[in-house]
């Protein structure tokens, strides 16, 4: 990304060469060798289920350094809701802690998802 | 004139005690007055709570928002994927024709082969009779329910909205769809009261949402191969739905760096031009020739 991509696309769109297709591009013919392997790794995908990156990411986010007085205080409030509401009686909420530490958790994981995604 | 001396007589010389209690009454009185304004309007109101606000989405680096990019088509293709696949069991897509995804997400054959899946009412026949032909290229993408009453009927009472121009209805944008459909947390924090049907979702105004998550690891099968991972469809089919709302994007991108590159050349063409136009004037030599001082005049 940044302003050397912008040169490089201008200079693609510009060679006289570069070709859009509107049409499917004809077929070409595959070599005989590529189906093996790509099976390969099919097999090694299908065993597990992708796994999504963002989950992971935030799981870390939350507890680093940086999301501690978020993650402090959502802790805290848990605990306080949980025991009143065992004796009956709770009065508030998690949900602006939670705000806190979600907002946290993924600005921290935002870029680096991206590294990530496709 | 007397006046003025009578009365300046008559009160005498302030005495500097007197002064100083006035001046600090007065100032205690404006800075009293100054808390007691803030104290009753100072702070901004809130007439909702932060949960009734929901929570704002964080801004993602998107490449297709950046001044000189365009929509990645690849990325368009997958989520339209997405779409189909998922999303449009619910929700309408309904200012969307399929000519309009010629050559930006499918091809010419894909659309056609699309199109003739469904079928649509003909004009009247010579009896008057409305028959059904297969879809056309001009024909738009159809509903997932006959009307929103239908549609509401199969959601628990909640209408989908059309997906066409979401991007642009929401605060937000894409981060908001994105944060949206991926935001659903394993269980709602404690203590939150979620509705009866709803599901808490803490980018959604309100917390409670009736569409529940349903983007799942693995979902569907890309034919990129790309890993579909919850946020990478959700990102694909965000990216779709921008370009859904706004086609016109990388034209206008385009249209937009043509008039910067014509407005550079004509100001260039304009310095030279005022440069050939001034060159007399700058070129010319103003001598100033004093005439001779004879000593005929000084005498
Ligand atoms: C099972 C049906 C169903 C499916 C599938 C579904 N939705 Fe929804 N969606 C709903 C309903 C119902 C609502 C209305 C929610 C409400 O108003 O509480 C909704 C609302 C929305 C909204 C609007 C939220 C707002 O701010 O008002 C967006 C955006 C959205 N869905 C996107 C998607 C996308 C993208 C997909 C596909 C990945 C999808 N939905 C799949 C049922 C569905």
């Amino acid at each position: 990304m940044g302003i050397w991509d912008t040169f490089t696309d201008l200079v693609e769109a510009a060679k006289p060469w570069a070709t859009v297709e509107a049409e499917a591009p004809a077929e070409e013919p595959q070599e005989e060798e590529q189906p093996e392997e790509e099976e390969e790794e099919e097999e090694e995908e299908d065993d597990d289920e992708p796994k999504d990156p963002k989950e992971q990411l935030e799981e870390e986010c939350k507890n680093s350094k940086q999301c501690a007085p978020a993650k402090h205080h959502f802790d805290e409030c848990v605990e306080r809701v949980t025991n009143a509401s065992d004796d009956g009686e709770a009065k508030e909420d998690c949900v602006e802690e939670f705000f806190h530490l979600a907002h946290c958790a993924s600005q921290c994981a935002a870029p680096k998802l991206w590294s990530i995604l496709k | 004139m007397e006046g003025r001396s009578i009365s300046t007589s008559s009160t005498g010389a302030e005495s500097p005690l007197k002064l100083n209690v006035a001046a600090a009454a007065s100032t205690a009185l404006a800075i009293g007055s100054v808390a007691w304004y803030y104290h009753l309007y100072g702070s901004t109101a809130h007439a909702m709570t932060p949960a009734e606000e929901g929570l704002h989405p964080t801004a993602y680096p998107w490449v297709h928002t950046q001044w000189l990019k365009t929509f990645d088509h690849q990325a368009l293709r997958r989520g339209f994927q997405v779409y189909q696949e998922v999303c449009a069991s619910c929700h309408s897509l309904s200012r969307v024709p399929y000519r309009a995804l010629v050559g930006t997400v499918l091809t010419v054959d894909e659309a056609k082969e699309l199109a003739e899946q469904n079928e649509y009412d003909t004009e009247p026949n010579d009896e008057g009779e409305i028959e059904k032909r297969p879809g056309k290229l001009s024909d738009y993408i159809p509903a997932p329910y006959k009307n929103d009453e239908a549609a509401r009927a199969a959601n628990n009472g909640a209408l989908p909205p059309d997906l066409s121009l979401i991007v642009k209805g929401r605060h937000g944008g894409c981060d908001y769809i994105f944060s949206l459909l991926t935001g659903y947390p394993d269980e709602p924090p404690a203590g939150a009261q979620v509705g009866a049907g709803l599901n808490f979702n803490p980018y959604f105004p309100g917390t409670g949402i009736a569409m529940a998550r349903v983007l799942y690891d693995g979902l569907v099968e890309y034919e990129d191969e790309t890993p579909a991972t919850t946020s990478q469809m959700a990102k694909d089919v965000v990216e779709f739905l921008n370009w859904a709302a706004e086609p016109e994007m990388d034209d206008r991108k385009r249209m937009g760096m043509k008039v910067l590159t014509v407005t550079a050349v004509l100001f260039a063409l304009s310095v030279w031009v005022k440069r050939y136009k001034w060159a007399t004037l700058k070129s010319r030599k103003i001598v100033y020739d004093p005439p001779k001082v004879t000593d005929k005049f000084r005498s």
